[in-house]
Formats: C-alpha cells, structure tokens, sequence
C-alpha cells in the first residue's frame, strides 16, 4: 500500500467538491496541500460520443439505474471528473426562502445561502436562452401551460457556446455546459489543488482515507498508478461524493454507531415520464432540453412539472408496456413531447442509505402512498398539458389504455385511475438524491452541524446534497455548491488554527 | 458471453420478440450485439442480482406450464403476451419489478444500439442549430 499526505483531503469532485476545492485552493499559496479524490476518469474530449449506452456507461454509477432495495426505482447519478454536474443538464435555481425555513438548520439562514448561490449563478455563467434557441418541445409545454393558467418560469441554464446538441445528460459534447468539470476545478487545478481520478475511497478514520485506484480503459490516465493507497490528510477531510456515497462511506468507516442518523432522511424527489405525440414532427432532439418548469402546483400538490427530452433508451424504459404499441409510440419520435414530473417528497427516517456485507451502498427506500397520490396528481396534470398544446394522443404510465386519444381530453381522470399506480410497474427514477448526512443541532437529529461539520468530530467535513435535511424542492446543484461555499469559508476562516 | 448462457441468451431472444417486435428481423450480427449489451450490463451488477435475474427467467419460462400445458416459448404469441402483461401487472411487487428489469435490459440491447436509433428517427448531431433551424 503507497502512502500520501496533505492537509485537506476532498473526497468528491462534483458541485459540492469541486465548489469546495475552487474556495480552498488560495489555501495553497500559503503551503497548505489540497487533495480531491475523484472516483470517476476525466474523460477526453473526443469521449464526449453522445451514444447512449457508451456514455451512461462511462459517466453513471451503475449506468444511471441503481436500483433501490425494493427495485421499485432507479436513481442516476454521475462519476466522473466533475461528478453529477457532467451529466445534469445546467438548470440553475436557487432555493426558495420558504423551503430553507422549513430545513429549521440552526444558524444557516436563507440569505446567507442565497448570497451564496448568486456567486456560483454568476460564476457559471447561467442565463436565460433567448427564445429562438427553444424548440417545440420546450414552446409546446409553455403553450399548454399557458392555455390552461398554470404558472411557468423560463429555466436559467449555465452553459457557455452550447450548440443545441440537447446531449446534456451524457455529458456536453461540446463543452458547453459549466459544470465543475469546466469552472471549480480547472481553478482549483491552476492554484495548487491536485485531482486524482479513478481513485475510490473506501475507508476513513483517523483523517486516513484508504483510497483504491484502478484504471477503467477510457479517459485521462490517473495521476496515480492503479493499487492500493494511504491517504493521510493531516488537517481536514471534507467528504462530497453525494447523497448515497457519502452516507456509505462514513457507514463503511464506523460513524454510525455514534451517529444515529448517518444515512437517514433520504429523499429523491421521486419522478417519471410523460409522453405527448403530435401530428407533426416537432423539434425536440435539437436544442436545450429543459427550458420551463410548471410550479403551479408546487405548493398545494407538492410537484413540479419540467420539461425533459431522454434519448431511445430512456424512453423506451419510461413508457409502461411492451410490444406493437410501444413499438408503435417510439417510431413516432420526432413527434413526442416529453414532460418530466418530480414529487416532493418527505423526509422519513426509514428511507436510508445502509451497507451491505461488502461494504456496498444500499439505498432502503419506500414510496410511501402520498407519493405516489402525487405522481398520479400529477400525470392528470401533464395530460391536460399535451392536450392543451395540441397531442393528438398521450401515454401516461398509469393510464388505462396505452395511448389516450386526444378526443377523452375530457375524461382523463376516468382514463387514468389512481389504482393504476403501481410501484414496480411504473418506471420511477431519480436524479436527485438527497439527505443522508443531514444538517442539524446535535446528533440526535442530524449528523452536522450547520456548517458541516460532523458532531464529535472536528477533523471531519460533509459538503454535498447529503446535508439536505429534506428536500430541496428544486433542482439541487445551486445549493450544493452554496452549502460547500459555506464549508469551505467554515474551513477557511479557522485555517490559521487548524493549519498551525 | 460471460454472464449468460446459451440456454438463456436463447430465451432472451424469444423474450425480445414479444417485447419490441423490430428485433425478430435483426440479423444475427444485430441480435448478437443485443444479447451482448445484456450480457455487460449484467456483469456490471453484483452477482445476487444476476442470480435473481436467472431465477426470474427460469420462472417466466416455466410459469405458464399449469395453465397453458408448455413453456412460454412454446406458446402462441397471444399467450406469450398473457403470460407477460400478467408479470407486469402482477399483485407481487418483486415480480412486477422483475419484469420491469427484463423489459428495461432488452430496451437496452435495442433502443442502446446506434444502429436503430435511425429506426425510431432519431438522429443527433453534435451541432444541432441547423436540426433546430429547421423546425415547422
């Protein structure tokens, strides 16, 4: 086993390591030595193939469908230099106030976090597109939206000479999206921080992280032979290999027995697709995928619709049923609208991150019948939107034939019978994970304090979406990155201490 | 092939036919390239879950023998569609979950070839300005 020092080891590279490491890198000028341990390969340009199954395979944990305990959902999320932030698609929202009053995180404020989150909105370059780079499928769910008095909001999206590839979730071709992979880390890399990818942590205790480091035969070469390391971080370890991988690492590491909630209060924002087909071939595999979110319902029903476009495959997955009829649904690909629906979903101690016998992450999560009350809610409510916007047809997952002709626009609660909604059946997925070291008061509640820093361990810090207490209720990144701007000042402002 | 045998990359075929109807016309290079997909996407997951994934087989294939009097490949395809709507929709929640896996690995040796992504019409490029240009 080869041995390592520095002072501050970051496990993680996406928003919350990679928005930690750019914030503590000026640390370097003064000596300090700065470390990200990064699980994924920093892929080469020419990696970037757009193909389905390649580049899932290269950038996803599991391919993008780790499946839960009970196989009744999927959940995608990224490994790679920039983890997650390679394989989102830029949609950049800040929290609203309300919902970091409902987090209750002793000393953590919401203007502090929104101060926060303008800096990354600003360093990422997140606009708005201007409206003749929209396509039909993102102007049709605006258009449905609209007829119907659903309130729509324009997504601000962080990309820099994007190209319309609508590629977003397999990694930009072009690199065009400003995930960490193009902003943090390039930054970070120029003042002294070292990257190390294809390198794995398994263990920490002691500030030693035991780390393995392979070569998975595509992207960059690890600046580190493959084998077996010692990773001694003399000052500090901040963990942010996200909602699952960290929760697991510290299980892995012995943290749970005094911290009862290490791992608990996952949430997952639980989704799934919607189809429209209209007469016509819309735009829809050309330009940004998701340009309008719907939050008419955010409040009350506790959804939100977005619009998405996924590649064959994925589609092919999300429509319930086989055969001619599916057959039939994905021959007709040009002219699909696609609406993507997320529950907000509650924080229930019960739904955790745990081990297995190999020290493997195992997410033990339940959708509890309110969820799926709303999933159904909301598959009545991306119905009236296709219709609205003209789908001569829809197929929603619980409805009770395949396709739903454009003339029972009217009897769509008949055509879509909550008895329908069958976990297991309908394919459920997440990309946002959440929870699992959450921030709080004291380890009866949490596993954090609120400027995550691990109770009873002062050498130990969480900069992730595992520090959500619940959920985020928006698309996370932009508050990852907060939240790790905040660790790291925490960090910074006590460095003369803790670096002495 | 690594993970599956030829008994069951043979029931896999019988399987995909039924499930997306394009793959009985693959040629046997298309077909291998399926079964091959499948075959990768299960090394990659632990070896309990490809056990499962073998019994579930072994129990799709013999399941309709008290009913039907013979295994599912030896059914007519109106039987064999029974056979599966019934896993879909199965008051079991493992079992429906079984069937969504198996529906979702022969997705993937399809629809996850860049071959057939012409078949459904779609047609990336990594410049798509003109693709979006070129809207109605």
């Amino acid at each position: 086993m080869q041995e390592r020092e520095y002072d501050i080891v970051i496990i993680g590279s996406g928003a919350g390591g990679g928005a930690a490491a750019k914030e503590l890198a000026p640390l370097c000028a003064d000596g300090v030595r700065i470390a990200v341990l990064e699980m994924g390969a920093k892929l080469k340009e020419e990696e970037y193939t757009g193909r389905e199954v390649e580049m899932s395979r290269r950038l996803y944990i599991d391919s993008g469908g780790t499946l839960t305990k009970d196989r009744a959902m999927t959940l995608a999320y990224g490994q790679a230099y920039g983890g997650s932030t390679v394989v989102y698609t830029g949609t950049s929202l800040t929290m609203p106030e309300e919902v970091v009053e409902r987090w209750n995180v002793p000393g953590l404020e919401y203007e502090d976090l929104h101060r926060r989150s303008l800096k990354y909105l600003e360093e990422n370059n997140v606009h708005l597109l201007p409206e003749n780079e929209l396509n039909d499928n993102n102007r049709l769910f605006l258009e449905g939206c609209t007829k119907l008095g659903y309130h729509v909001e324009q997504f601000p999206i962080n990309v820099k000479g994007c190209l319309s590839s609508s590629l977003c979730n397999l990694g930009c071709p072009n690199q065009a999206k400003q995930g960490t992979h193009r902003v943090q880390l390039p930054q970070a890399e120029a003042e002294g921080v070292e990257v190390i990818t294809n390198c794995r942590v398994t263990r920490v205790a002691d500030k030693v992280c035991e780390a393995v480091v392979t070569d998975p035969g595509f992207g960059e070469p690890s600046p580190w032979a493959p084998g077996e390391y010692r990773v001694k971080a003399k000052v500090i370890v901040l963990c942010a290999g996200g909602a699952v991988n960290s929760a697991a690492l510290l299980l892995r590491s012995g943290f749970g027995e005094r911290l009862p909630m290490l791992g608990r209060f996952i949430t997952l924002h639980p989704a799934l697709i919607l189809v429209g087909e209209h007469d016509r071939p819309i735009t829809n595999f050309f330009g940004h995928p998701k340009s309008y979110y719907c939050d008419e319902f955010w409040k009350n029903d506790r959804f939100l619709l977005e619009t998405c476009m996924y590649f064959p495959f994925v589609t092919a997955k999300n429509l319930i049923g086989f055969g001619a009829e599916h057959s039939e649904l994905m021959r007709a690909f040009p002219r699909l609208q696609m609406i993507l629906v997320l529950a907000l979903d509650p924080a229930i101690a019960d739904n955790r991150v745990t081990v297995n016998s190999n020290g493997d992450p195992v997410v033990d999560y339940t959708l509890t019948e309110d969820v799926l009350d709303t999933l159904h809610a909301s598959m009545l409510a991306s119905t009236r939107i296709f219709f609205a916007a003209g789908a001569r047809r829809v197929h929603a997952p619980a409805g009770k034939t395949f396709f739903i002709d454009a003339v029972d626009s009217g009897r769509i609660d008949e055509m879509i019978p909550r008895a329908n909604v069958l976990s297991g059946k309908i394919s459920i997925t997440s990309a946002h994970l959440m929870g699992g070291c959450r921030m709080g008061r004291d380890p009866g509640d949490s596993v954090t304090d609120g400027w995550g820093r691990v109770h009873g361990t002062p050498w130990l810090y969480v900069a992730d979406s595992s520090l959500f207490p619940q959920c985020s209720e928006i698309n996370p990144y932009v508050t990852v990155m907060g939240l790790a701007d905040r660790v790291a000042e925490g960090i910074r402002s006590n460095a003369g201490e803790l670096l002495a | 092939m690594k993970s599956l045998s030829r008994e069951k990359a043979e029931f896999l075929r019988v399987l995909a036919a039924r499930i997306v109807p394009e793959t009985a016309q693959l040629d046997s290079a298309g077909m291998g390239r399926l079964i091959c997909l499948i075959d990768e996407a299960l090394l990659e997951r632990p070896a309990s879950v490809r056990r499962q994934f073998g019994i579930y087989l072994g129990l799709l294939r013999w399941a309709p023998l008290p009913r039907f009097g013979g295994p599912f490949e030896k059914l007519s395809a109106d039987r064999q569609d029974a056979v599966l709507r019934w896993f879909e929709s199965c008051p079991v929640g493992l079992l429906r979950a079984g069937f969504w896996g198996l529906k979702v690995l022969i997705f993937m040796g399809y629809y996850g070839q860049p071959d057939t992504n012409a078949m459904v019409g779609y047609a990336p490029q990594r410049d798509g300005r003109a693709g979006l240009d070129a809207r109605a």
